[in-house]
């Protein structure tokens, strides 16, 4: 009988169902869940709301006249009804492309930094000695590239939320998972790939066995993890301002951040007498420092590792653009302003009438259509004809 | 100022709240903060790569100039200087102490080298960078010698006949121990064994006051033995030798020599031949090497920036051809 239910709500546009009690409510939203295999979402504001808002993926509880216990059992919680618009097309939009891309980047870091620690074991007859100081591995995840995709996270937008409310098709980015699907993870991956590899073969290939400064000196294993692990943070975070398209200060504070706070960790941790630093005592302001070599190795290092993507992004920017791409470029040329009659046009093309229920549209409109000819015409016949009792 | 209500079916007063928005902390919550937004326009794509690859270009010249201008002479010397009878059985050669271990070595300088000229020896296939290796040492002792008691790390190098080894561990012990001289025509040139550590590890890793003690006192020789009367701050040899390098092939600085030499110049080099690298496969080289303002030579680093600078080049035009083909 439920499955007869089900399989005639779902061609409908929209059910009613009325007079139920909360277990009730609970039990289609557990049918829909099951029989359509789809994400729902239920709303409401009462105590009996609960049993629906803990059953569906998505429980919305609106706090209000009713109480709170709705509030307590949802997993957001919402004041007004009208709300759930910003909620979804808003909030919803944003949050599923900051996780998205919070994700990826995240593998990629650190793929990029761990192969090159793997990489270097094939130099040391597998015997599983560090090239970097213990210290800078600990802080690498911790401290040195966490706050930027933290602010990638928190406040991404690709879009404004206003132009989120008009353009309601760029929800649709979401349930059709644009920007979490194979291509994209394992396209970061192999990006993580790539930069591990450009970071580790040009660091040897440069530093190979000859002296790295006009006085002489070779490069031991300090100076080399050093300068390794110096072009990993500077690649890592220059990939991530590439990522983001919403720089506010906090943003900048942590990219940039991050990078000077290496160079200040290893110039602060290298005045620390050597029974702290050990290898890495005044290597910053005595070995890397004044040596050329080492800017000249990042700077190259960073850019090789970042030509790739940016190649990439412009390619697609250019010449495959994603809808909210476009979006994006209306909005920075300030067309939405100048050209009213191209903003409306897109606007129009973002909302999708629903197609349930058209035909009964039409229907109804041709029955009123036909309703006013045959009363037109019952008007031309009538000066022929005996007047005669309407039909 | 706003005024955020609360829900409009509350029967009684809706409550008002004074919100200042203007306030940074508003802007922070309503995630409104001031922001740019750059936009990838094909204009800004173009300069960027050209940016970049006339930047790189002339860099990319630069070190490669600079890196063609050193020269080095490499000269491999292992094989060389075992005596025709012993060439079967290298090992014992170099473990027996009583056979005379000097050799002669002649090296031609093709061109001119200016002043200062380094010498580094060069080891191949030697893993100064095994982690068992690079564990074997002690800081603290090589700091303060005999007061020190952490040397657990050493072993099994940390005592010998019961007595404590100052320097202990492997690193110390296997130090490279073979000697060169350098003569150009009749006169021997000077080499300048002065100043080849790194400062720091002079003042501050290795004590004024420790001097060697019980070293290479053992049955197995590792390598070479330390003047008990120089304390370990000015054992350049020892100091050079006990930064471990990255990588299984690597150069240490050896000395420099303050004087030029001409092209043509032939050098004789006589050199013992001390060191025991036969037992492993490992090979002996010895360098002479001018410096420029980047280091050694090496021409990848200009090789590198000239192909990034070249292909950053290749995909402004590749992306200019594109961008008039097909606009949008």
């Amino acid at each position: 009988m439920k499955h007869q239910l089900l399989a005639l709500a779902v061609v409908c546009a929209s059910v009613i169902c009325c007079r139920v009690s909360p277990k009730q409510k609970a039990l289609v939203t557990r049918l829909v869940k099951e029989g359509t295999g789809k994400t729902t979402l239920a709303i409401g504001d009462g105590a009996n709301d609960v049993g629906m808002i803990q059953e569906a993926d998505i429980g919305v509880g609106i706090s209000g006249v009713e109480g709170m216990q709705a509030v307590m059992a949802s997993d957001f919680s919402i004041s007004q009804f009208r709300f759930l618009e910003r909620l979804l097309v808003v909030h919803g939009h944003w949050c599923y492309k900051r996780i998205a891309q919070m994700i990826c980047y995240f593998f990629y870091k650190n793929i990029a930094f761990g192969l090159t620690l793997f990489y270097f074991e094939a130099f040391t007859a597998f015997s599983g000695q560090s090239v970097y100081n213990d210290w800078y591995m600990l802080l690498f995840n911790v401290i040195l590239t966490s706050l930027p995709v933290i602010s990638l996270g928190v406040f991404e937008q690709d879009v404004s939320s206003e132009v989120c409310l008009q353009f309601p098709a760029l929800y649709q980015q979401g349930p059709k998972n644009l920007f979490f699907d194979w291509y994209r993870i394992l396209g970061w991956m192999g990006n993580g790939l790539y930069t591990s590899l450009v970071i580790f073969i040009l660091n040897i290939m440069i530093f190979y066995n000859q002296a790295f400064r006009a006085e002489g000196q070779t490069a031991d294993m300090a100076a080399m993890g050093a300068t390794m692990f110096s072009c990993i943070i500077t690649a890592v975070n220059c990939q991530i301002a590439l990522t983001m398209s919403h720089f506010t200060w906090i943003q900048h504070l942590f990219v940039w951040g991050s990078v000077t706070t290496w160079y200040l960790f290893l110039l602060l941790f290298g005045m620390l007498p050597p029974y702290y630093s050990e290898d890495a005592h005044k290597i910053l302001v005595e070995a890397l420092g004044p040596a050329p070599i080492y800017w000249c190795t990042i700077l190259l290092v960073t850019v090789a590792c970042n030509l790739p993507y940016l190649a990439h992004i412009s390619f697609q920017r250019c010449f495959n653009p994603m809808d909210h791409h476009i979006i994006q470029e209306i909005k920075y040329y300030k067309k939405d302003v100048e050209d009213q009659h191209m903003w409306r046009r897109e606007r129009s093309k973002a909302r999708q009438e629903t197609k349930i229920g058209f035909t009964a549209r039409v229907d109804a409109k041709i029955r009123q259509l036909k309703g006013k000819l045959q009363r037109r015409s019952s008007t031309l016949i009538l000066p022929n004809c005996m007047p005669s009792p309407c039909q | 100022m706003e005024i955020a209500s609360g829900p409009s079916t509350d029967l009684s007063a809706a409550r008002t709240i004074p919100i200042d928005s203007s306030s940074i902390l508003y802007e922070f919550k309503q995630q409104n903060l001031p922001a740019c937004k750059p936009v990838l326009k094909p204009s800004y794509v173009i300069t960027t790569f050209l940016l970049l690859g006339f930047i790189f270009l002339p860099i990319g010249l630069t070190t490669l100039c600079a890196s063609r201008t050193v020269v080095e002479i490499v000269d491999r010397y292992d094989s060389e200087c075992v005596p025709g009878a012993f060439r079967g059985n290298k090992v014992s050669f170099i473990k027996d102490s009583s056979l005379p271990k000097n050799c002669s070595r002649i090296l031609k300088v093709r061109k001119h080298m200016k002043a200062p000229i380094y010498i580094y020896y060069q080891l191949d296939n030697y893993y100064q960078n095994h982690r068992r290796y690079v564990k074997s040492r002690s800081d603290q002792q090589l700091l303060h010698g005999l007061k020190s008691s952490n040397t657990g790390s050493c072993e099994p190098e940390e005592s010998n006949n019961g007595l404590p080894v100052v320097p202990c561990g492997l690193i110390a012990w296997s130090l490279f121990n073979d000697t060169y001289t350098l003569i150009r025509g009749t006169k021997k040139l000077s080499i300048n064994r002065k100043n080849i550590a790194w400062k720091s590890d002079r003042d501050s890793k290795f004590g004024k006051q420790v001097y060697p003690h019980n070293f290479q006192n053992g049955t197995l020789i590792g390598g070479g033995k330390l003047d008990p009367n120089i304390p370990l701050s000015d054992q350049e040899d020892l100091i050079v030798w006990m930064r471990t390098a990255a990588f299984p092939s690597f150069r240490k600085l050896y000395g420099r020599i303050e004087e030029d030499l001409k092209a043509d110049d032939v050098i004789v080099v006589h050199l013992m031949n001390n060191y025991n690298t036969y037992s492993f496969g490992g090979k002996k080289k010895l360098v002479l090497s001018t410096s420029s303002w980047l280091g050694g030579r090496n021409d990848f680093l200009g090789v590198a920036y000239i192909s990034v600078g070249g292909s950053s080049i290749i995909l402004s035009i590749v992306f200019l051809l594109f961008h008039i083909k097909i606009p949008r």
